[in-house]
């Protein structure tokens, strides 16, 4: 147990210390922002969906499927609500841009596709999903809008 | 436009934009600016000229675009938009439709229309 929160504390440590090193640079930092993030996100979605709370705060948006949740609380719910343990996710492509000009608010918008692994199931799913993530003092990012979609055959 | 419903502004948007694409290519250059930033399947284009030109010289001379999923969201105190697509593109002469997603974020003009500053396409293979 102690092993896990220290690997996972080490994960967050090294993913913020990404950041904020990155964000001191600032220009085109967009593309390793958004690898470090993609990084980041997936590996808690397949080892520790509870974490993913990390990455929201109030103002946060998800559109699931379609569906629309507001909020940390209740977009922590959903993902851990979803209904299958374990998953895998296999990305293929990540795409970026800053989202406001240059001395805006430092948005970046990280546009994802790949597919998801259920265990259990035989074939995989393929999905897109759009990130709109938003920096914080401390040097890192949250995600302020998150929609994700099945891509079906 | 803040009395508008996000959802109705953004299905009329993607509604425009595919149909000029589908009819009147060169059209497109209304919904750019010179800010404006385009992926097109991982290549990176700045700017409405650009982008324009890269987007009338696409392989294909006629296409149509079949939407089947439309998400949007606010996109912070700017008051743009995101907009998620996904769908199926037939081009002219081939049998199989492509699958794609794509992501605009949507920003006001004063005259109270939208433009688009981020776009990313990208195709959905099997």
């Amino acid at each position: 147990m102690f092993i896990f929160l220290f690997s996972f504390a080490k994960n967050i440590f090294n993913f913020i210390l990404e950041i904020s090193t990155m964000a001191e640079t600032n220009k085109g930092m967009e593309e390793e922002v958004a690898s470090a993030f993609v990084n980041h996100y997936y590996h808690l979605f397949d080892n520790d969906r509870s974490s993913l709370s990390t990455l929201y705060n109030a103002t946060s948006l998800l559109t699931f499927e379609g569906q629309k949740i507001y909020g940390v609380e209740d977009i922590s719910n959903k993902l851990k609500q979803l209904p299958f343990d374990q998953c895998r996710h296999s990305i293929s492509t990540v795409d970026s841009q800053p989202s406001s000009i240059a001395g805006g608010c430092g948005g970046i918008i990280v546009f994802v596709s790949g597919s998801l692994q259920l265990h259990g199931e035989d074939h995989p799913l393929r999905f897109s999903q759009t990130f709109h993530l938003i920096p914080v003092l401390q040097g890192s990012f949250f995600v302020q809008n998150e929609m994700f979609r099945l891509n079906y055959g | 436009m803040s009395q508008m419903d996000p959802d109705a502004v953004s299905k009329a948007f993607v509604e425009h934009y595919y149909s000029t694409f589908d009819t009147n290519r060169v059209g497109l250059a209304g919904l750019y600016q010179e800010a404006s930033m385009l992926t097109f399947e991982g290549q990176k284009i700045q700017g409405v000229q650009s982008i324009v030109a890269k987007l009338t010289s696409l392989p294909f001379n006629q296409c149509k675009h079949h939407i089947s999923t439309v998400d949007c969201q606010p996109s912070g105190p700017a008051s743009g938009m995101l907009v998620f697509v996904s769908g199926n593109l037939q081009l002219a002469g081939e049998e199989h439709t492509l699958k794609f997603s794509q992501m605009f974020h949507l920003m006001p003009t004063p005259q109270g229309s939208f433009y688009v500053f981020n776009d990313i396409f990208r195709l959905n293979y099997a």
